[in-house]
């Protein structure tokens, strides 16, 4: 399977359900850990999170803060909201249903 | 969400600099973590840097992003054209001096009209609780008067009782009268005051609170009077101790109870210095009681949840009721309900209109300079064709360069406002400044509130748009491909728009030029007039007899006594007293001749009349034509006897002799006479005819003596044997006399008489300088298109020249384009000035009538400032050197 381009939108969900699992992160370990989930099939500009990241904190969705990472380097971490967390569980949802959809559809071709 | 997008968005721009620099070192961050795990896994740090970088992806378009992300796409670029607009106005000062200037002087004279529009007609009563809620009564003018209406203290109360709709009414003199004020201690002697006579729950129903001591006690009949802030401040120095102290108020004696609060100052214009009650329950002998004198306004509030609509249909209703219920005292009376104002009753329409002619001269001068500015921005599109054609070829959207331009404007147009602000506020504090030359003390102030500034806002934005938005549109047509080869189509229709501009400049100027002719030549006039007396060297010193506690038994014997103590001093050729003065205007009478029937439809002949002492005629060289002057045997008792104006004389008996003719008289001094009295008067003399300040035509006048016409309220004229003033030695006299009698007022008669000329004055003076900017604006405007064309021109021109065409008829044909669009300049002002100076003196009461020649100068002046204005091109045009254009190419 080919590595492929990351879909407009998952993005936002993929970057909430990591900070929802993981804690608090900086934007480097976000990118990290989505790369690890996709086990190397998804290409990701690392750089591409950080217009994600601004767009869901105008939402309200995540907040930062400054911080030091484990290796003492200073750096900014975000964590999920109350208001993300509900965002998160409608749009995991939304997700499931839209996948279970387009799974059925492609299984009866 | 979106709100809350929006909001951080916006602060996103405001912190511009610290969120680039929180963005560059996130990446940053980033970079170095991703490094240091690459150096985990052995990489050296030069390789782990690029590798991270590679990772990463683009920083600078992942930057790009970001920043497309952050803040308001339409703030950004707002913030980006305004920038932009500042650096390029910054390269052209001189558009944006003379932008900023013309538009200064249009929008801060609107500004100034407006201030003073809404102080005296917009803004609600000052220093009164929820003045919203106030509304004045008044009576209604059947005869459709511009005068103030008062009504009945009867009424007043029959109002008070009747209206449900009003939670209190109370009632006020129309005006605060002059007054005298005896003090007690150091200060004795008579001082006068403006006084106004108010019902006991007027500060109750008004919503004003004491500064110091009590107000009136709606429930208790008081011997106190009430003391204006100011009156304290001046007066007594802001004493606390003035409380209980006694004063005499035309021979009264009160206690002060109190002192109104500072931001009150009264319910009419004149600054109100003492209140004195008046009993809700009058006299069955005082003139309060009856129903047929008019005596003042009454002010009510309104209950909660009752609109002016409502309470003004029942107080109509009211009025209709008492007009039926008392149909004799009550003839022809109705009752009208207004917001309170300053203004009373119906003088508010005068004083709009008014107010309307001056804001239409005001919005000229503004149309003259936005037109001008619209001309120059076309002028500066031209020169920008090269910038905006690359803008465009180089993928600028049109509707984004045509916000860019309108924001360049916009820029000048706030420049030009703050501006304008700025000189309104000076003109204003110059007005109030000039408010002591008038004979009362006027308390008027001129705040520029939230509304002017509103309105200031909202006149600089829509002027900007419409003065901003053709030569925008104009810009962003460009042709780009034409444009860059550099051969420019002639830009015609861009001629056409800037021609059009012109013209609508010189038109508007010379409807300002023809109104400032016309008001400067009706004060020509009315200077060169000969008045029909001798102003010299008169003093003038207004009394009023009834403060001092004389009556009309006491007072003739005393006023003789005025003028023999006032004779006798040095320096006084002539004394003679007398109701009023040709400069002052007189009062109205009507007048009936035993014998012939009165005019149709008219009860009487209308006529001015003035009650004088002996001497009145050769003090003021006034020629008798006929018959003789007012003797002291002309007393009460006797014949009752009056001299007639020749005006007069002409009119009641048209080609017959006056003298020995009788003539009846009614209704004297209406508010406190007696109206049913009929008089037989004998003509024993004809007097030169006066003619009023103004310069207007003579009236018919009838002089009554005084002896047999007492009037309290009197002038006393001397004629000086030098140009000496004479004010002390009838204070002097009088003083001597009876130190209880206040001179009201002194100033001689040349000054009264300047000042009844004042309205004229203002009128001319501000005309002519509006008229002076907008000439100079539109004949900026003109040189600026011809200037502008002889450059487009120039090749064409340079060929011409070539081609053998003589200097001549180079000038000749730039000269004709700037003429021609002089003249239809002019014919269409013209022809707007003709139809409005003949429609506005039908209208406004005092606009000068037309005039012929004030047409023919204004339009030589046009003609000649206007050749003027296309010469200095013409010439340059004329001056071009055709082998270097022809090789510029």
């Amino acid at each position: 399977m080919s590595t492929s381009e990351i879909q407009y939108g998952t993005l936002d969900l993929m970057v909430l359900k990591t900070l929802a699992g993981m804690g608090p992160l900086h934007g480097y370990g976000i990118a990290r850990r989505i790369e690890q989930a996709a086990e190397g099939s998804l290409a990701l500009n690392q750089g591409t999170i950080y217009p994600a990241l601004l767009r869901l904190e105008q939402k309200g969705w995540i907040k930062s803060d400054w911080g030091t990472s484990e290796n003492n380097r200073r750096a900014r971490f975000y964590a999920i909201t109350a208001t993300g967390k509900r965002h998160l569980a409608a749009e995991a949802d939304n997700w499931a249903r839209t996948v279970a959809i387009v799974n059925r559809l492609l299984e009866v071709e | 969400v979106i709100v809350r997008t929006f909001f951080s968005r916006l602060l996103d721009i405001v912190l511009r600099r610290s969120r680039e620099d929180r963005l560059s070192e996130e990446v940053q961050s980033h970079l170095d973590l991703l490094a240091d795990d690459f150096i985990a896994k052995g990489m050296s740090p030069g390789e782990a840097r690029l590798a991270a970088r590679k990772a990463f992806g683009g920083v600078d378009q992942v930057k790009e992003r970001y920043r497309d992300q952050r803040g308001l796409p339409f703030l950004d670029q707002l913030m980006q054209d305004l920038g932009f607009a500042g650096r390029l106005l910054r390269r052209d000062p001189l558009l944006v001096i003379a932008a900023a200037l013309s538009l200064a002087i249009g929008i801060g004279a609107s500004t100034t009209v407006f201030t003073i529009a809404n102080t005296l007609l917009l803004r609600g009563p000052e220093g009164m609780k929820d003045g919203d809620a106030l509304v004045d009564i008044s009576g209604r003018d059947e005869d459709g008067g511009f005068g103030i209406e008062p009504i009945s203290f009867p009424n007043f109360l029959d109002v008070r009782e009747r209206a449900t709709m009003l939670a209190d009414v109370c009632a006020y003199d129309v005006m605060a009268q002059p007054m005298s004020l005896i003090g007690d201690g150091a200060q004795a002697g008579a001082e006068r005051v403006f006084g106004n006579t108010v019902t006991p729950n007027y500060f109750g129903v008004l919503g004003v609170e004491p500064a110091v001591g009590r107000l009136f006690d709606p429930n208790e009949p008081s011997a106190t009077v009430v003391i204006s802030h100011r009156f304290w401040s001046q007066r007594f120095n802001r004493d606390p101790q003035v409380i209980g102290r006694p004063v005499k108020v035309n021979g009264q004696a009160y206690t002060v109870a109190g002192v109104a609060a500072e931001t009150f100052h009264g319910t009419s214009l004149i600054a109100t210095d003492v209140w004195l009650a008046v009993n809700l329950t009058p006299e069955p002998t005082s003139f309060l009681a009856r129903r047929e004198l008019r005596w003042g306004v009454a002010r009510g509030r309104l209950k909660p949840g009752v609109s002016a609509a409502m309470a003004g249909a029942e107080v109509d209703a009211i009025g209709h009721a008492l007009a039926r219920e008392y149909p004799d005292q009550n003839r022809q009376f109705g009752l009208r309900l207004a917001a309170a104002s300053v203004i009373p009753g119906n003088l508010a329409v005068p004083i709009a209109g008014v107010m309307s002619l001056i804001f239409g001269f005001v919005s000229l001068v503004l149309a003259v300079a936005c037109a001008n500015l619209a001309g120059l921005l076309l002028a500066r599109a031209g020169t920008r064709r090269h910038e905006i054609a690359l803008r465009l070829a180089l993928g600028a959207g049109r509707r984004r360069l045509v916000r860019q331009l309108l924001t360049e404007t916009l820029a000048l147009f706030a420049l030009g406002g703050a501006l304008g602000v700025a000189l309104a506020r000076a003109l204003t504090s110059a007005i109030v400044a000039l408010m002591p030359a008038l004979p009362v003390p006027v308390d008027m102030t001129f705040p520029l509130d939230a509304r002017v500034l509103a309105f200031t806002a909202a006149l600089s934005l829509v002027a900007a748009i419409v003065c901003g938005l053709v030569p925008a549109l104009e810009s962003a047509k460009a042709d780009v491909i034409s444009t860059l080869k550099n051969d420019g189509p002639a830009a015609s229709r861009k001629n056409r728009l800037r021609h059009g501009f012109v013209v609508v400049q010189v038109a508007a100027s010379i409807v300002l030029v023809v109104g400032a002719g016309l008001f400067t030549r009706a004060l020509q006039k009315a200077a060169l007039t000969e008045p029909g007396f001798d102003a010299r060297n008169i003093e003038l010193a207004e009394l009023d007899l009834g403060l001092g506690g004389y009556t009309h038994l006491t007072g003739p014997s005393f006023a003789t006594r005025i003028t023999e103590r006032v004779g006798a001093m040095p320096g006084v050729q002539m004394v003679t007293l007398a109701a009023t003065l040709p400069t002052t205007g007189h009062m109205r009478l009507g007048v009936t001749l035993p014998g012939s029937a009165a005019p149709a439809g008219r009860a009487s002949l209308n006529a001015d009349w003035n009650a004088v002492a002996p001497g009145y005629f050769a003090t003021l060289r006034i020629p008798l034509v006929e018959g003789r002057d007012f003797s002291s045997a002309d007393l009460a008792g006797a014949q009752e006897v009056a001299i007639v104006s020749e005006a007069a004389a002409r009119r009641f008996w048209p080609g017959e002799r006056a003298l020995g003719k009788f003539l009846q008289v009614s209704t004297f001094q209406v508010r406190r006479g007696s109206p049913q009295d009929v008089r037989t008067l004998l003509v024993v003399g004809v007097a030169g005819d006066v003619r009023p300040g103004n310069g207007g035509a003579p009236r018919a006048l009838v002089y009554l003596p005084l002896q047999q016409q007492y009037v309290a309220r009197l002038t006393v004229v001397a004629r000086s044997a030098s140009s000496a003033r004479l004010a002390g030695a009838i204070r002097g006299a009088v003083t001597s006399l009876d130190p209880g009698v206040p001179i009201l007022s002194s100033q001689t008669l040349e000054q009264s008489a300047s000042l009844s000329r004042l309205p004229q004055r203002i009128a001319a003076i501000v005309s002519s300088s509006l008229g002076l900017v907008s000439l100079l604006l539109a004949m900026l405007g003109l040189y600026g298109v011809i200037a502008y064309a002889v450059a487009q021109r120039t090749r064409e021109i340079g060929i011409r020249i070539a081609l053998g065409a003589a200097p001549r008829a180079v000038i000749a044909m730039v000269l004709r384009v700037g003429i021609a669009l002089v003249v239809l300049g002019s014919a269409i002002g013209a022809g707007v000035a003709a139809a409005a100076g003949s429609a506005l003196p039908k209208v406004l009461a005092g606009f000068p009538p037309l005039e012929v020649p004030t047409f023919a100068v204004t339009i030589a002046l046009f003609a000649a400032t206007g050749l003027a204005a296309c010469y200095v091109p013409a010439r340059r045009a004329a001056s071009v050197d055709p082998v270097a254009t022809l090789r510029n190419d």
